[in-house]
């Protein structure tokens, strides 16, 4: 796939973009933003509001996993043992899995569950993000696909767990309404 | 200018970029996101399609300023930043533009006087009446029955 950068220099500019670390995760985190406030009626509004606290554990979570895998098994970067034309800076830590996807998947996933329209456009970005990522020669493959594997099982975990945390929810969002803010 | 000065101030620059992208953008998606919702005493503007239309562009111009201006691919001991710091110019940046919004929003709709909403009302109680005044109702109602509100608030 990294083969291929060089042939179109104007993809390569918006590949350079979507693979940086900032602009699939800020508009990961504004459509948490934006999914707070987006729905006119309470019940559903506060679903929403919940979810958006379970995609940010999700988030964590799934960093911390690859964290943990990180530890355990070393993988080089491509660039390190192939020859490849890289759209990224050089990064040192371990290419497998990618935290980046994982913590990006973690978010789309909830979202997914709570929203489906949102959580459909997120999974999508989050799957360009993957392959850019592999197209910059950032990541193998099989480092996207594991992290978007971890994402999806940190999100059946946290939101199978969510029971669990849901009276300090419910209380973090009375002490917001009281602020006008949920 | 010795070399670690020189990337402390790129460090410095670079999140402050950041810190305007953010904040820029987050206005824009607020703007969009309270449209939708319906929660008009935090629109700029009446019109929802303006308000989403003008949300729409501060977003993607928030994107062109912070990509167009300098390198972003930078890894961060050579001036980029690292996941805690961008997490929390994320903070900073998404809280300054809740309380740009809100500030803003009430002048703009300081007529919005809506009647009083029920105690636990929240942001519905921004329907129809501007945030700062939803929000002195809010926190008086509070002041006034906070034995009561606080028993509910943790006993339910």
């Amino acid at each position: 796939m990294n083969g291929l950068v060089g042939t179109a220099p104007y993809l390569d500019r918006v590949a350079s973009w979507v693979v940086s670390d900032y602009l699939v995760p800020i508009s990961m985190a504004l459509t948490l933003i934006g999914l707070w406030f987006i729905e006119p009626v309470r019940e559903v509004r506060q679903r929403h509001q919940i979810g958006v606290f379970a995609a940010l554990t999700s988030m964590a979570v799934s960093s911390l996993v690859v964290m943990i895998i990180n530890g355990l098994y070393f993988r080089p970067r491509p660039f390190e043992t192939l020859d490849t034309t890289l759209l990224f800076y050089r990064p040192t830590d371990s290419s497998f899995p990618s935290n980046a996807v994982a913590a990006m998947f973690g978010i789309a996933f909830t979202v997914w569950v709570v929203h489906r329209g949102l959580g459909v456009v997120l999974i999508g970005v989050a799957s360009v993000y993957a392959f850019t990522r592999v197209y910059g020669g950032v990541h193998y493959p099989s480092d996207v696909i594991a992290a978007a594997a971890v994402g999806l099982v940190v999100t059946y975990v946290v939101l199978k767990g969510r029971n669990l945390l849901m009276p300090i929810l419910t209380r973090v969002i009375k002490a917001a309404r009281i602020l006008c803010l949920a | 200018m010795s070399k670690a000065a020189n990337l402390n101030r790129n460090m410095f620059t670079f999140a402050t970029d950041y810190y305007i992208c953010v904040l820029i953008a987050t206005v824009g998606v607020l703007q969009i996101a309270v449209s939708i919702g319906k929660i008009n005493g935090l629109l700029f503007f009446k019109s929802p399609v303006v308000a989403r239309t003008m949300g729409a562009a501060l977003v993607l111009s928030a994107f062109v300023l912070f990509f167009s201006t300098a390198p972003r691919n930078v890894n961060d001991y050579e001036g980029g930043m690292d996941a805690n710091g961008q997490a929390l110019f994320f903070f900073y940046g998404a809280f300054t533009a809740v309380i740009v919004t809100f500030v803003f929003a009430s002048a703009v709709n300081f007529k919005m006087k809506g009647p009083d909403a029920p105690p636990d009302a929240g942001i519905d109680a921004v329907r129809d009446t501007n945030y700062v005044l939803a929000l002195t109702r809010s926190l008086s109602y509070w002041w006034r029955n906070w034995r009561t509100q606080m028993k509910s608030y943790f006993f339910g």
